[in-house]
């Protein structure tokens, strides 16, 4: 396992429907950030498809593995990276049962799948309505490090990333849709969950308008002291790449022992709770 | 939640690279060639125009100019010509009073006593002169309603409404004021009393009952699900007041939506056909 990684965040709009056009995008990103020594290329929610698709996502929604991660899979072979996206996932079982997916294919092929277990169906967002909501946290281990992937709102949920972190994620890969009304909570969250779990995280956020809502970018690089290391524009398409030192996590977890200080108890009392709220 | 004057307060820079994002964008998806815009003379029309101009370039911006005789006012015809001169857009004019005239006399049942009536068809005739342009100028027509506007009703269904993009939907009457100056609407059209122009002397504030200032702020505690008791409480202003406002707000969702039709079928226009907005 590599103990420092380049990774790029691939910020981008997409072409709302038009599943081609958004890969040939996800392509070219992959060929310049490669270029530029990346070895991770994260892009952010729903990047396959756009993130407001509503009735559409019936026709847009593929297993996985399937064609269009089979394309990104070559892609990853091809260009010797590591690629993290977002798609609507069709289950194998069933014909209208989708999931809100992120990916992670390697220069080996098909890695691992994350299901997003926070659906926000609120506000202006509808994801309840279209999607199943996934049950486990997902971390893969691989020759860049343990990989942890949650999505978006997973992230107003401190448990998702606690948990993808004591299953032994040093890096977090949080790909996200945020409309600009959301900016101020993302930016805290993203350094608070990074801080409070000692772990590097990735933060990938959409730009552009779809129906009315400005995506604001902003995606960025955090380092275990909840320090931004390098964050990409607001609003417009960007690609930012930046170098982590796993071995940075060391002095920050000896300084503030999160980890080592945990409380399992309180968690079987913040459940009986939660059930009475 | 405190309501005063400053939870009103937005970052204006933002709010303007915002509205602009948001014109570009969908003029550039459409493919359209521009805008055209009623403009009347007032705040919301003028800084509609104006912003559109700075978001899209002045040449691709057409403002109509639509006055009739019965509301002609020399001052707002003045003060659509200013603002187009400052941001750099075209206009044109076009004496409406004929046209109405026409519906007046046309119409078996026109009864000029009813100025709603009559007030809704100058703006509906101005809709269709807006569309003529927009149809045959491959362009959109840009709404220019504000929010305190649009959530009381205070407007004529498929009249000065109708648009196919409304940028300053979101923004409250005193926002939108804000944003004018902010943008550098000459301070005489800012801080004049609004009016739809649907008849002599009509007034908005007068006509609704309350001034804008107020209203914004109870409508803003409405739109965050404050209780009623507390928005009478925090501002000092009688029930009764609110809740006619309240009942307004609620009772004109009609005017804001799609026709209603009864479900029948298996996906229904405006309840379970759910579709993204993909073209413009």
């Amino acid at each position: 396992m590599k103990e420092k990684i380049k990774i790029a965040l691939a910020q981008i709009s997409c072409k709302r429907g038009n599943k081609a056009e958004n890969i040939k995008k996800v392509e070219s990103r992959v060929t310049k950030a490669k270029q530029q020594g990346a070895e991770l290329v994260i892009f952010p929610e729903l990047s396959l498809t756009g993130y407001t698709m509503r009735d559409q996502i019936y026709e847009l929604a593929e297993t996985i593995p399937g064609h269009s991660t089979t394309v990104l899979e070559k892609l990853a072979k091809k260009t010797g990276t590591y690629i993290v996206f977002g798609m609507p996932e069709l289950s194998e079982k069933t014909q209208a049962t989708i999931y809100n997916a992120a990916v992670l294919v390697g220069p080996n092929g098909f890695i691992g799948k994350y299901r997003k277990m926070y659906l926000p169906t609120h506000s202006v967002f509808e994801e309840k309505r279209y999607f199943r909501p996934g049950y486990q946290t997902a971390v893969f281990e691989t020759e860049l490090g343990k990989i942890g992937l949650i999505i978006c709102y997973d992230i107003f949920f401190p448990e998702v990333s606690r948990l993808t972190r004591l299953k032994g994620a040093q890096l977090i890969v949080c790909i996200s849709a945020s409309p600009a009304t959301r900016r101020t909570f993302f930016e805290t969250l993203t350094a608070a969950r990074a801080i409070e779990n000692t772990a590097f995280l990735a933060y990938v956020n959409l730009v552009g308008i779809e129906d009315g809502l400005q995506f604001w970018g902003g995606s960025r690089l955090v380092g275990p002291n909840g320090k931004t290391l390098v964050q990409a524009k607001y609003d417009e398409e960007d690609l930012v790449i930046d170098e982590i030192n796993y071995a940075d996590i060391r002095p920050t977890e000896a300084f503030v022992p999160i980890l080592k200080d945990l409380r399992p108890e309180l968690f079987e009392k913040l459940k009986e709770t939660a059930e009475k709220l | 939640m405190k309501l005063e004057p400053t939870i009103l307060d937005l970052d204006w820079s933002e709010v303007e690279a915002k509205i602009k994002r948001f014109i570009k964008d969908y003029v550039e998806k459409s493919g359209a060639k521009g805008i055209v815009l009623g403009l009347s003379g007032g705040i919301d029309s003028c800084t509609a125009a104006a912003i559109s101009a700075l978001a899209i370039g002045g040449d691709k911006v057409f403002g109509l100019l639509l006055p009739e005789q019965e509301t002609y006012n020399v001052k707002d015809v003045e003060h659509a010509k200013l603002v187009a001169e400052k941001f750099g857009f075209k206009t044109e004019m076009i004496d409406a009073t004929s046209t109405l005239e026409a519906f007046y006399t046309s119409i078996p049942i026109f009864e000029s006593t009813d100025k709603i009536c009559k007030g809704n068809i100058k703006a509906r005739v101005r809709m269709i002169y807006l569309y003529y342009y927009a149809n045959r100028l491959s362009m959109l027509v840009c709404g220019s309603s504000d929010k305190s506007e649009t959530m009381v009703g205070y407007f004529t269904k498929w009249g000065d409404v109708a648009a196919d993009i409304s940028p300053l939907m979101d923004l409250y009457k005193t926002q939108v004021r804000k944003l004018a100056q902010h943008i550098g609407v000459p301070k005489e059209i800012v801080t004049k009393p609004a009016s739809p122009a649907l008849w002599p002397g009509q007034l908005a504030e007068e006509e609704l009952g309350i001034k804008y200032e107020i209203l914004d702020l109870i409508l803003y505690g409405l739109e965050h699900f404050m209780k009623t008791e507390e928005i009478t409480q925090q501002l000092s202003v009688k029930k009764e007041l609110l809740n006619k406002i309240k009942s307004r707000w609620l009772s004109m969702e009609h005017k804001r939506r799609m026709p209603l039709t009864t479900k029948i079928q298996y996906r229904t226009m405006g309840a379970d056909f759910r579709l993204p907005r993909t073209r413009h």
